[in-house]
């Protein structure tokens, strides 16, 4: 055995990586809960890889099988419901999971310095699995599958002068046919996931250069022990595996209670009218996209141009990649930032809940009105950021851990 | 033990923590093994299949498709079955021994019937189907062929009841599928009437 | 920081269970209660037959096998065969395709009647429940009905010889002050009011008015059965999921404290 080992280990760095990454690598020994959902987000993305890989077995990606090859997974193929369920289950719980970790970013300024790349790759596949999540919910071919596809390609149409031939460059058809399908599926199980599997890698390894932040915002390597290790850090194995062996218990019965009693999220997570197979001449009564989008479907709405309320809507994604230099503050986290940044980010928050609860509702008057309110404060969090960031009184966080 | 209890509360913990995880991924991975099973509408299309023999001649062979296989069913003469006897000595297994066989000792057809033989036709070396050569007379492989099933993969021989030769590559007789007889009728796929 | 992070989750929670808008059930307003149980092997029987009986000969089942339907409603196949299956070239495993022919359908009603594996799924329980207790008398419809639920429903009301005829009719309704209260006048009696839109029965069915919601209740157990046939199986296991989920928590949150008395 250890001469196999010794034999690899010269031809290939296993036992340097493992301990640069896994056994040695230092984290901060004071961590708060919202730090774990970094660790649950690869574990969903794990769920999402086999549980997709698995319903490759079974799906269909044509116009005329499609929608019947999702219901043979779900009746004829043993477990296939399970299987489907824990895919549909695990994309919103990938959002939440996500959504929560990004807020943690907001909170503890886990985009500052030297953390901005980290940042930037956590937003790109932030965007990707945006991309992904549409692509997917296109693909069992049910009536929103199609109005949403519809909904969603018909934005490029916005585009001056290249907007409609784009649209149907994007479908291949006239309408969302078969050709649509078929491009959608290899860029949901090929294309999408390679490009995700690989930010995530660059996010980790960014991450890994610069290391983990805390919930007090200070950097731990300032104090160092002789052996040039931070005080304040314990190994990753086995003290943060540990910790997130309790998140992934918790996390997997929250995820078991979703996926065996409420798959279908109280049609939020698998809407009703999706058990209808598409129908072109048909629109549902109320279009809503999934819950992890309605926010951004909120400000689209809330814009009365066509244009316009796409390139609302793209800038609402594209400013969050600008976060690390927007935040002025000398601090990182909440917990020393002063009043004005924390009335802001209630705000922020508040407005964007708001923001997805008004997406998955029909419109009226009074809710267009809260939706330009709630856009306005989500963009003025950012766009206010220099402002309020640098002239607030801020304390002063504490020298260790 | 008594200088650290610390260090056995934690390989308690580790082993216990280890073992229900190690349960837990056990029952995780069931679904994901078991849905590569034949799914519902692999086996409705597996389901048995009804063949109205009294058209097939004697001596002749019709092909049959079950689950998207072939099977043989061979009407034999009587004179055909009488001298089976004869060949036994170039047989690997004449009498079955080292397969399950479904109709064993029922009749010489190795089927429920006194007549008709049904085979699987996949030959047990590698999955070709075997061709059905009844004429009694010298062949390429065989000097002394008396009739039966050559595979034309590689060289495997059989019987015309489909029992292996011996020195072919073919470790075992053809196979006999569940059947049954009733009139005309002959049901593949399914033992009971 | 904390109240941050709670009033966060108070206000998810409250936007995550707020109810949406609109009347589930067109005409009808608020869908009639609907409880499945689809343990009850001997009401989704009832349904199944209900079903073939009165409705499988315009509305497939496509996506549903008829041997599946045996197994897990525990009917043995020959008797299924026997009372169930009309068409002797259907075979057990066969996908439920329904006995009319696409082309006729069109010519009939003007557009092919729907199948209802999903019917339950793509609306509810519930709706299809009050639907099917909501068709009443209306002679400018080409079927002489119409439907509270699905107004303009192209369909005719099948089980009308059960169920009798339905009039909408008016009502006199109790009306109530802006406080809540019975409205009266001066004698103290109370104040009513013609309100229309109601549903009257003429009780002229085979069957009482419980005897068809019970009827109804067994066809829409059934639908919502073959709706998601791995439902049952579903909740079952996930109590078994979930159990193993707390111990395995618990356990991993010892192990973790145990380890955190390195560096506390």
């Amino acid at each position: 055995m250890d001469t196999i080992y010794k034999w690899f280990n010269e031809r290939l760095p296993i036992s340097n990586t493992f301990e640069r990454h896994l056994s040695k690598h230092p984290v901060p020994k004071k961590v708060n809960f919202w730090y774990l959902f970094g660790a649950l987000a690869s574990v969903v993305l794990i769920v999402q890889i086999l549980s997709g890989i698995w319903l490759m077995f079974g799906y269909e990606n044509s116009e005329e099988g499609a929608f019947a090859s999702v219901e043979y997974i779900m009746r004829d193929i043993d477990y296939g419901w399970l299987i489907r369920y824990m895919h549909t289950t695990g994309a919103s719980m990938f959002f939440a999971v996500v959504y929560l970790h990004m807020f943690r970013g907001l909170l503890y300024g886990s985009y500052k310095k030297p953390r901005e790349l980290v940042w930037i790759f956590g937003m790109s596949i932030y965007l990707i699995m945006m991309a992904e999540g549409f692509l997917g919910y296109v693909l069992p071919y049910g009536q929103m599958s199609y109005w949403g596809a519809q909904v969603i390609i018909s934005l490029f149409g916005a585009i001056p002068y290249i907007g409609e031939s784009l649209e149907i460059w994007i479908r291949g058809d006239y309408y969302i046919s078969g050709s649509t399908i078929s491009r959608f599926f290899a860029l949901h199980v090929v294309a999408l996931p390679l490009m995700l599997i690989a930010l995530v890698f660059m996010h980790l390894v960014a991450l890994h250069e610069v290391g983990a932040g805390n919930p007090e915002g200070i950097d731990i390597e300032k104090h160092l022990d002789d052996d040039g290790i931070p005080l304040d850090s314990v190994p990753f194995f086995p003290y943060k595996v540990l910790n997130a062996l309790v998140g992934i218990g918790v996390f997997g019965t929250v995820f078991a209670i979703f996926m065996f009693f409420f798959p279908e999220g109280g049609g939020y997570f698998i809407e009703a009218p999706n058990f209808e197979e598409a129908n072109p001449l048909s629109t549902p009564e109320h279009i809503a996209p999934v819950w992890y989008y309605s926010p951004y479907y909120s400000m689209l709405r809330a814009v009365p141009d066509k244009l316009g309320g796409f390139v609302v809507m793209a800038a609402a994604v594209a400013i969050l990649f600008v976060v690390p230099w927007l935040d002025r503050s000398k601090v990182n986290s909440i917990r020393y930032k002063g009043i004005w940044s924390k009335i802001a980010i209630l705000l922020f928050a508040v407005s964007f809940i708001t923001l997805g609860y008004l997406g998955t509702v029909p419109v009226t008057e009074i809710r267009t009105l809260m939706s330009i309110i709630c856009t306005v404060i989500y963009f003025s969090f950012f766009l206010l950021m220099p402002i309020y960031t640098s002239f607030e009184k801020t304390s002063v966080p504490p020298e260790r851990l | 033990m008594e200088q650290n209890p610390d260090k056995t509360r934690r390989k308690v913990l580790i082993s216990m923590t280890a073992s229900v995880g190690a349960v837990g991924a056990a029952f995780a991975v069931t679904p994901f093994i078991a849905s590569w099973n034949p799914s519902a509408k692999a086996k409705a299309m597996g389901a048995p299949v009804k063949v109205d023999i009294s058209r097939i001649e004697v001596g002749q062979i019709i092909q049959v498709a079950w689950r998207k296989q072939p099977v043989f069913v061979v009407r034999h003469s009587k004179n055909a079955l009488e001298s089976l006897g004869k060949i036994e000595n170039k047989l690997a297994d004449p009498n079955s021994v080292s397969i399950e066989e479904p109709y064993r000792d029922l009749h010489p057809t190795r089927s429920k019937s006194n007549e008709y033989s049904v085979l699987a036709g996949v030959c047990t070396h590698l999955g070709c189907a075997p061709k059905y050569h009844p004429e009694v007379e010298p062949k390429p492989w065989d000097a002394t062929w008396l009739g039966g099933f050559f595979c034309p993969c590689h060289g495997s021989m059989f019987d015309i009841v489909g029992r292996v030769f011996k020195g072919v590559p073919a470790p075992t007789n053809l196979k006999v599928p569940p059947h049954n007889f009733q009139g005309n009728t002959l049901t593949i796929g399914e033992d009971k009437t | 920081m904390k109240h941050i992070t709670s009033l966060f989750f108070v206000i998810f929670a409250a936007y995550m269970f707020s109810a949406g808008d609109g009347a589930p059930c067109g005409d009808y307003g608020e869908c009639d209660t609907f409880e499945p149980d689809l343990w009850n092997n001997e009401s989704l029987q009832k349904g199944f037959s209900t079903y073939i009986n009165y409705c499988y000969g315009c509305h497939s089942l496509k996506y549903s096998r008829w041997n599946r339907i045996a197994t897990d409603l525990d009917i043995p196949e020959d008797l299924m065969f026997k009372y169930l299956i009309f068409d002797s070239e259907v075979k057990s495993g066969d996908l439920m395709t329904g006995s009319m022919i696409k082309f006729n359908a069109e010519q009939w009603f003007g557009v092919a009647p729907p199948d209802l594996t999903l019917v339950t799924r793509a609306h509810s329980p519930e709706w299809v429940y009050t639907y099917l207790r909501t068709f009443y008398e209306d002679g400018s419809k080409q079927y002489g009905v119409n439907n509270l639920v699905y107004p303009g429903a192209a369909m005719p009301n099948v089980l009308l010889s059960l169920q009798g005829q339905q009039i909408l009719g008016c009502k006199d309704m109790l009306t109530y002050a802006s406080n809540g209260g019975v409205k009266r006048d001066e004698t103290g009696n109370n104040i009513t009011e013609e309100r229309c839109g109601y549903l009257l029965s003429l009780n002229n069915g085979q069957l009482s008015t419980e005897e068809f919601d019970q009827l109804i209740y067994d066809l829409t157990n059934f639908l919502t059965y073959v709706g998601e046939p791995a439902k049952r199986v579903r909740e079952r296991m996930g109590w078994y999921v979930i159990f193993f989920f707390i111990i395995f928590t618990a356990l991993a949150h010892l192990l973790y404290r145990e380890y955190q008395k390195d560096y506390h």
